[in-house]
């Protein structure tokens, strides 16, 4: 069975790689500096194995995330599996951080 | 741990249907390549990925195809070729 | 629907090159899983703003002139160049690069083979020294294409491979992560290093394009 990560062989369109390229930004990069630091020899929280594992298991959503945001999940749910914060803690922190995100993108 | 494979031995990607997290895409799976080199022993993904030791450790081979075995429509140069890295539990003669 | 859709196309440089801060912003979900789970792991005292702030400046660090610096002192340096492609991590350590837990494998553009790279499974790139991967690296057209019709591939990216050359694609699977070092382009045998390092571009070390020279 073919997962939704292993693409290689397959139809696909252009490249266009001169639409496809921008700068990383600045929350692009944050996502990626956590992935670092939880996964780096002194934390040890996990692996970019496992990591691939949380993405894999999207199944169907693996491509309708963009790159980021997947990992983002990934990070999210393997935060949850190891118990580094549960769901309700997340759901907590969400509706708080979403409040204040609204007020400041509408304030702006 | 001794390598079972030597660079130039011809091997086949094993045309295993294995559930959870490998590393061996689909296309090499079944096909018959060239022992590039030797990589080295490294943790096994598979396990590596449930968060468990990676332990026993896995040789691990750059194993070279040529295209036109990869790809029955192929249309590049006859000489054109693909590498890529393959655990030695996916492998077997050739 | 495209895997990158919300990626917005705004190369941010200033004149000397360098990335300025690209402070667009993602969908109001993203960014609030984003920061509730950073804002979570400093509250629990797994990482602080510090710990995030270095990281993302460690990364800054690295990229095309990084690369260009090693791929320049290849060009000029024949004991270096051989270190680097028998081995790559021992070479790179030079440069202050530690590639673990990766291994570095560097294949090398001649006159007979050009090599390119991709990472069909996901997005394996060598982080320690380019940074984070292009867009169009990570996207599905490239990861499922590159393996089977690199030619066409290559000459979507306007690189023309003549017909003598063989083309050699790396599937970046495992744990080697791969740099291309480029053919050094004639007309720069008067050059110095420090020069020839600005030719190289991030494309010329995934293997997608060569690196042009003042004659091409």
């Amino acid at each position: 069975m073919r997962g939704p990560h292993d693409l290689g062989g397959l139809p696909g369109g252009p490249i266009e790689p001169a639409v496809h390229e921008h700068e990383p930004t600045h929350w692009e990069k944050r996502i990626e500096a956590m992935m670092v630091l939880l996964f780096d020899t002194k934390r040890r929280l996990g692996r970019v194995d496992e990591s691939r594992r949380m993405q894999e298991a999207l199944g169907e959503d693996y491509h309708k995330y963009p790159y980021y945001e997947r990992r983002l999940q990934a990070v999210s749910r393997l935060m949850l599996e190891k118990g580094v914060f549960s769901q309700e803690e997340l759901e907590a922190k969400q509706r708080e951080v979403r409040a204040r995100l609204e007020a400041e993108r509408s304030g702006s | 741990m001794d390598p079972r494979f030597h660079p130039g031995d011809s091997v086949r990607v094993l045309e295993r249907n294995q559930p959870g997290h490998v590393r061996t895409p689909l296309y090499v799976r079944g096909k018959v390549g060239v022992i590039e080199r030797i990589v080295g022993s490294f943790p096994n993904p598979e396990t590596l990925a449930y968060g468990q030791t990676g332990l026993p450790y896995k040789m691990l081979y750059r194993v070279n195809f040529e295209q036109k075995l990869l790809w029955h429509d192929y249309d590049g140069k006859p000489e054109d070729s693909l590498e890529i890295e393959i655990y030695e539990h996916w492998l077997e003669p050739a | 629907m495209s895997d990158q859709h919300h990626d917005l196309v705004h190369a941010t440089h200033t004149h000397d090159g360098k990335p300025i801060q690209n402070d667009d912003r993602p969908p109001l979900e993203a960014e609030t899983l984003e920061t509730a789970i950073r804002e979570l792991l400093i509250e629990k005292g797994v990482i602080s703003s510090d710990d995030i702030r270095r990281a993302i400046e460690t990364m800054d660090d690295r990229g095309e002139a990084l690369g260009g610096k090693i791929v320049a002192r290849a060009w000029v340096d024949e004991d270096f160049r051989q270190r680097l492609l028998s081995e790559g991590d021992a070479a790179v350590r030079d440069f202050g690069i530690d590639m673990r837990p990766t291994e570095l494998c560097v294949v090398e553009n001649t006159d007979e083979v050009h090599n390119m790279v991709v990472c069909t499974l996901c997005s394996c790139y060598p982080r320690p020294i380019l940074g984070l991967p292009p867009v169009w690296y990570k996207r599905r057209d490239y990861r499922a294409r590159a393996v089977r019709e690199p030619r066409a591939i290559l000459a979507e990216f306007g690189t023309t491979i003549p017909e003598r050359k063989q083309v050699r694609v790396h599937d970046s699977n495992a744990d080697l992560r791969y740099l291309v070092l480029p053919q050094r382009p004639a007309g720069t045998d008067d050059w110095s290093e420090e020069q020839l390092a600005e030719l190289v571009t991030r494309d010329s070390m995934i293997g997608v394009a060569d690196v042009r020279g003042p004659t091409d």
